[in-house]
């Protein structure tokens, strides 16, 4: 989805803020290329939780309709960056 | 309209009445516990207040009443205007506020009619009693809000019903309001049957899995909660500040900011998108859930009754949600008569 490979850091820092605003109930390995679909706790309250990550640390309001057409972690920061016109 | 002044109109008391009836959203089968305890732990909301099967919306809205006319000392034969805002009215006609009119055996003098609105409704409440009382034609309302919306498999919603005592006072200090409507959003929160576009039918009952998993019919209420998430964390803390300098009170000079309680994850983006600390911003979603548009009353009764009727008090008030609706107002508040949470 993303045009560019990622910063490594900011996909790095990404993923861990994406860690803690799905609040897993087991730690889960996560990475840039990790498919959400596979995440035990992709579920509507994850997506908030994204959502409000989003919005609160990189000021872009992502979308429901954004998520769907996501399908890796790393999808959601192209799409952050997309949006913030970066 | 958007930003509007009202004067001579002044907020007398408040009372909210909830069910006995109590249920956690932690009572679940035990291999459910872990995604139960992440669901309270994010939309913040841990027991809820459910109505019991002989109890109704207006039920809860007469006791509130009833023990706010005793505790204000105000005289059924006085009461002008009874208007009621609610989505849960005892048939979908007449008014609840009408069958109320005679249950609270108040006078056939009495303006009494319903307000379809939900979280949102509270400002938008204060403000239509107060443009009736405020040109003095009328002395003495009540305004009665809440819904029953709580169910046993939804974890947000709970059951409230509240009355509010609005009289005409010409000492009394303006109210400023900031009320919006944006009906592109109406589908965001939904009942999509049972209205005349789409008369309930059969196959509307058969019960069928969601994309979550959770067994839904078509006639439960449809929520999309991204909508609603990015519509309140975007639209209120903007309106919050603008109507702030349309009142002349700096949010500072605020004592408290009592948002409609919608879950954790959006009352505390606004929170933060504000900058305000938390013990300004009151919070009943723990015990008491979203009660709908009897969640601001609710909160200034369980959170700040001893404050708000010991002495004068600035508030900013906020409810947003389904139209989509958003309705705020700044207030000045002088000894509330407040004889605390009714329980039945």
């Amino acid at each position: 989805m993303s045009p560019a490979a990622p910063d490594p850091a900011a996909l790095d820092a990404f993923v861990e803020q994406f860690v803690v605003a799905v609040d897993f109930q087991n730690p889960v390995p996560v990475a840039g290329d990790t498919r959400l679909a596979d995440l035990p706790e992709w579920d509507s309250l994850a997506a908030l939780g994204v959502i409000v990550m989003c919005d609160t640390e990189y000021g872009v309001t992502i979308t429901g309709n954004d998520l769907k057409n996501c399908v890796t972690v790393g999808d959601i920061l192209a799409r952050v960056h997309a949006k913030k016109g970066g | 309209m958007a930003m509007v002044t009202l004067s001579n109109v002044r907020m007398r008391g408040l009372v909210c009445c909830v069910p006995r009836s109590t249920i956690s959203n932690l009572d679940c089968p035990e291999e459910k516990k872990g995604e139960r305890e992440r669901l309270v732990r994010n939309i913040g909301i841990h027991t809820r207040r459910i109505c019991y099967p002989w109890q109704y919306f207006s039920d809860l809205a007469k006791s509130a009443a009833e023990t706010l006319l005793d505790a204000v000392g105000w005289k059924r034969e006085e009461i002008d205007a009874l208007i009621v805002v609610t989505q849960s009215p005892d048939y979908p006609i007449p008014s609840t506020a009408i069958i109320l009119q005679d249950r609270m055996k108040l006078p056939t003098t009495t303006i009494a009619y319903d307000i379809n609105l939900g979280c949102s409704g509270y400002p938008f409440g204060i403000y239509t009693v107060g443009s009736m009382l405020a040109s003095g034609g009328i002395r003495k309302a009540l305004l009665l809000v809440g819904d029953k919306c709580a169910n046993l498999a939804d974890p947000l919603f709970s059951d409230c019903g509240t009355a509010t005592a609005l009289e005409f006072d010409p000492s009394a200090p303006p109210i400023h309001f900031d009320l919006n409507s944006d009906g592109l959003g109406y589908r965001a929160i939904i009942l999509p049957v049972g209205g005349h576009r789409e008369p309930t039918q059969i196959h509307h009952l058969i019960p069928r899995k969601d994309a979550d998993g959770e067994t839904r019919r078509d006639t439960d209420l449809v929520l999309d909660g991204t909508a609603v998430l990015n519509f309140s964390t975007q639209r209120i803390p903007p309106a919050l500040r603008a109507l702030c300098d349309y009142a002349q009170t700096p949010l500072e000079q605020v004592d408290y900011i009592v948002l409609h309680q919608a879950n954790r994850m959006i009352n505390e983006t606004i929170r933060k998108k504000l900058q305000l600390a938390p013990e300004r911003v009151p919070s009943t979603l723990y015990d008491f859930g979203n009660t709908s548009s009897a969640s601001v009353p609710l909160t200034m009764t369980a959170r700040l009754r001893e404050r708000l009727s010991a002495g004068p008090a600035t508030l900013l008030l906020s409810g947003f949600g389904i139209g989509l609706s958003w309705g705020s107002c700044v207030l000045r508040t002088e000894s509330l008569v407040m004889p605390g949470l009714v329980e039945v």
